[in-house]
């Protein structure tokens, strides 16, 4: 029970590391009418939730087993590697500032606990660069939560952040995104299925449009998010 | 049980690889790695005794083909340039190639192919390549080649190690066509699978990206809002540079979507410094080679001072 608490509190929206301010390149998205609609929308989440699963999704467990196992060398490789993977500045910035965020909370979530505590210090010793899914699989296997649900919590947070971001800059309903996080839930099991062996040489991701929307955000104007 | 492959042959094996685990059966035809089916290249550029940038090492294995470097760029008539050419034509089933490039000191390069890379339908194995690409201080390689175009059930996975010093730049770049596009009713994502990884270090091992792409058409939204969306074409340039350099050509880059020519660019930064990446997406192979030979343009002109010639009309 009490890790199902813990659960639902790492996955609520308004657990403080930032994802409101993140919209993983949709402002831009919006803002060129690519995506335009409830189907757009869901196709553009579709492609996000995929991206994620085979890169952040795979270090969130690495970092989990890490953590369960006391490998802190290993949390280290897991966290300079993802970084090695995120081939633009913003996600290099989204990851880090949410990852310090958690980092920062868990200390005190966890008080006392050593493993968190050198955690927070190395990052900002600057001798790790602390990702946001490294400190959810820290976090998680902190509070006894197994990696499946880290893996459906990661996702979830994925997801909902593309879809909170969109009430505010496409026009869709509360009707709508719902919709869209339902159907996009259901294909977490398969995608966990297929992520949950893999290591960091398989980690992968494909979004070229998406890349190319980072980069027009990063480059232009108008910015409600930081990315 | 005979040993197939000559003791020469640098070993290309992907079968560990999870993507490629439903394509490990012996073809047909021609097994894995034969002679004709396992070719090498190793390309060594370096100054000469006059401070002219030649072709000293020229190491090759059929079906890869180099014959010697020429020096037909107009914009910079000192640059050695090399076609890679295949007498096998397609790659086929079975398939493995390794490309090994090194640049000395202060040399320079390009590096193209004579035309589009084909790769053939596949029925129970893959084609595979691995490559390597030294640049050793103050060096400089543009490397790129024509489209590679897959077909129905093509498999290809591709590995590149890049081991560049901080001073040096390279200009990586891959044009991937969603398929035979023209071909009868016209064929696009209807292979099975495109894997490629490029990973880059500095000589003392120190990590820089690891960029890996796996196209999985039948498994994945490969038309989602996001991916390819509706258009068929993708280029990816890598370009490692010094900080300063991609400073410069990321000014000078700007990304852009043209509706009226279906064309997409986009520029960002590798992580570590390492240099840029650029991706271009587009309708049809036209365009997207002019954005990509613009911006390899842009490249050669923050690091030499000189643009690309305009492109030879038949190519």
């Amino acid at each position: 029970m009490n890790s199902i608490m813990h659960l639902l509190q790492f996955t609520d929206s308004t657990f403080p590391v930032g994802t409101f301010s993140f919209s993983n390149g949709l402002e831009t998205a919006a803002y060129e009418r690519v995506v335009h609609d409830a189907a757009t929308l869901e196709s553009y989440t579709r492609a996000v939730a995929l991206q994620a699963a085979f890169s952040d999704g795979v270090a969130a467990l690495l970092a989990h087993r890490a953590t369960l196992a006391g490998d802190y060398d290993e949390l280290c490789r897991t966290d300079s590697r993802i970084m090695l993977f995120k081939m633009n500045d913003e996600a290099r910035l989204m990851l880090g500032r949410m990852g310090k965020k958690l980092a920062e909370l868990g200390v005190r979530l966890f008080k006392g606990n050593e493993l968190i505590t050198r955690w927070l210090a190395d990052i900002e010793a600057g001798t790790t660069p602390g990702s946001y899914p490294v400190a959810q699989g820290i976090v998680f296997a902190l509070a006894d939560i197994d990696e499946e649900r880290l893996y459906a919590s990661h996702q979830y947070g994925v997801i909902n952040m593309v879809l909170s971001a969109a009430l505010r800059c496409v026009r869709v309903s509360h009707y709508d995104t719902q919709e869209i996080l339902f159907r996009l839930s259901a294909t977490v099991p398969e995608l966990y299925e297929r992520a949950r062996d893999m290591t960091f040489e398989d980690m992968n991701s494909f979004v070229p449009e998406m890349d190319i929307m980072a980069s027009l955000h990063e480059k232009g104007n108008m910015r409600m998010f930081m990315n | 049980m005979l040993e197939r492959y000559y003791s020469d042959s640098p070993k290309v094996d992907f079968d560990s690889a999870a993507e490629m685990a439903p394509y490990t059966a012996q073809p047909d035809a021609m097994y894995v790695g034969c002679p004709g089916k396992h070719g090498y290249l190793n390309l060594g550029f370096e100054l000469d005794a006059s401070g002219k940038s030649i072709l000293r090492e020229l190491d090759r294995r059929a079906p890869l083909i180099v014959q010697q470097e020429l020096y037909f760029d107009e914009a910079m008539p000192e640059m050695p340039c090399v076609y890679i050419l295949s007498s096998g034509g397609p790659n086929v089933d079975g398939d493995r190639y390794v490309q090994n490039f090194t640049v000395h000191r202060n040399a320079f390069a390009h590096i193209s192919t004579g035309a589009a890379t084909k790769l053939a339908e596949m029925k129970r194995n893959y084609s595979g390549m691995t490559q390597r690409i030294v640049l050793e201080e103050g060096a400089y390689l543009e490397y790129l080649p024509e489209p590679v175009i897959p077909c129905r059930h093509t498999r290809f996975i591709c590995d590149t190690c890049i081991v560049a010093d901080p001073t040096a730049t390279l200009f990586y770049s891959e044009v991937y066509m969603g398929g035979r596009k023209y071909y009868k009713d016209g064929e696009l994502f209807v292979f099975d699978i495109l894997s490629v990884a490029t990973h880059a270090e500095r000589p003392d091992g120190r990590q820089l990206f690891r960029e890996k792409f796996i196209i999985d058409p039948a498994r994945s939204g490969i038309r989602d809002t996001g991916m390819m969306a509706d258009y068929d074409i993708f280029a990816n340039v890598i370009v490692v540079t010094p900080e300063d350099t991609a400073a410069k050509i990321y000014n000078a880059t700007t990304p852009y979507i043209d509706r009226e020519r279906h064309v997409a660019a986009g520029i960002t930064h590798l992580p570590n410094g390492a240099g840029l990446l650029f991706k271009v997406l587009g309708k049809e192979t036209g365009p997207v080679k002019a954005a990509v030979r613009e911006f390899c343009s842009t490249v050669r002109m923050a690091v030499k001072g000189r643009p690309l010639p305009p492109e030879f009309p038949w190519r």
